[in-house]
């Protein structure tokens, strides 16, 4: 029985081909990633195999609707083995690690593009909700409280705001870059 | 523009599951082999292009589900092209063989 260990980490979103390649020389080291979490994911020590791993962002695919199921079906007869899924919108795939090319799961320009838009656009609805939200809080705020409660309560969630809405921005920028990078959209 | 042209020009990826689908209809799998023999080996679809390709095509109506054989497995979705999908691709061979025309001419010195 292979030992379960588990790894701090912190990647984000837009990085999420960086964490790919952090699993791949994990596993080339032999630690084997078997459930992938947002900070601490989950290992299996196994020197005898290595793997060469792939992430998914996929959105509205449930065991319900059938869609999920369809899915997996499709990425283990292309060779992939599902790992895990991450709040339901991040999917782990692995398959046995073969010398030469690095397998990819995207590997056209368009695809590739779509699908970093498609984590874009997550961001971007994030960040008009957040600003919603933020506008409902001072309403409240500023007609509920007064004096120094008020500064109490807003100074601290502005500063959680610029925080939220700074790591969003900079995911946007970022993933506009990539998409610039291997060429754009196409027009 | 009509719905047809605002396609083109298809990406291989797109071209070639039409081009495989033409001839009957069939799985993500079977496609992707298929696409690998009919390129000579040059395209390799992954399993994200494909899975995206096939959404996208099935959203533009190109391509429809196809219900299996009986006691086929459910989960492996068969997939057929439709009459958009076809016109689709007549309109992209049609483009093609304009542009391979011209190049053609112009490589061949026509001066």
């Amino acid at each position: 029985m292979a030992r379960t260990e588990k790894r701090w980490h912190a990647w984000m979103s837009w990085d999420y081909e960086k964490e790919e390649q952090w699993l791949n020389e994990l596993s080339a080291r032999g630690l084997h990633m078997t459930k992938g979490r947002a900070f601490r994911s989950e290992f299996e020590r196994d020197e005898s195999v290595r793997y060469t791993y792939g992430l998914d962002y996929q959105g509205g695919l449930t065991k319900k609707n059938g869609k999920l199921d369809e899915y997996i079906a499709l990425y283990r007869e292309m060779g992939w083995e599902y790992v895990s899924s991450y709040s339901g919108i991040w999917h782990f795939f692995r398959r046995p690690w073969e010398p030469g090319e690095t397998p990819k799961l995207y590997t056209d320009r368009d695809s590739l593009v779509q699908h970093y838009k498609k984590i874009q656009n997550v961001m971007t609805v994030v960040l008009l909700a957040n600003l919603v939200i933020l506008f409902a809080n001072f309403t409240n705020i500023v007609t509920r409280l007064d004096g120094a409660m008020r500064w109490g309560v807003t100074v601290p969630l502005l500063a959680l705001y610029v925080i939220v809405f700074s790591l969003l921005g900079y995911g946007i920028a970022k993933m506009n870059r990539k998409i610039k990078e291997i060429g754009g959209e196409r027009t | 523009m009509d719905k047809t042209k605002q396609m083109l020009p298809l990406t291989e990826a797109f071209y070639y599951i039409l081009v495989t689908l033409c001839a009957e209809p069939s799985h993500g799998y079977g496609m992707m082999q298929e696409v690998e023999r009919m390129s000579g080996g040059r395209l390799k679809l992954g399993a994200g292009t494909l899975y995206t390709a096939l959404n996208t095509l099935q959203g533009k109506g190109l391509i429809e589900p196809r219900p299996g054989a009986e006691g086929a497995d459910a989960r492996r979705k068969m997939y057929a092209i439709t009459a958009d999908g076809r016109a689709v691709l007549t309109a992209e061979v049609d483009r093609l063989e304009e542009l391979l025309a011209a190049g053609r001419q112009a490589l061949n010195g026509r001066f």
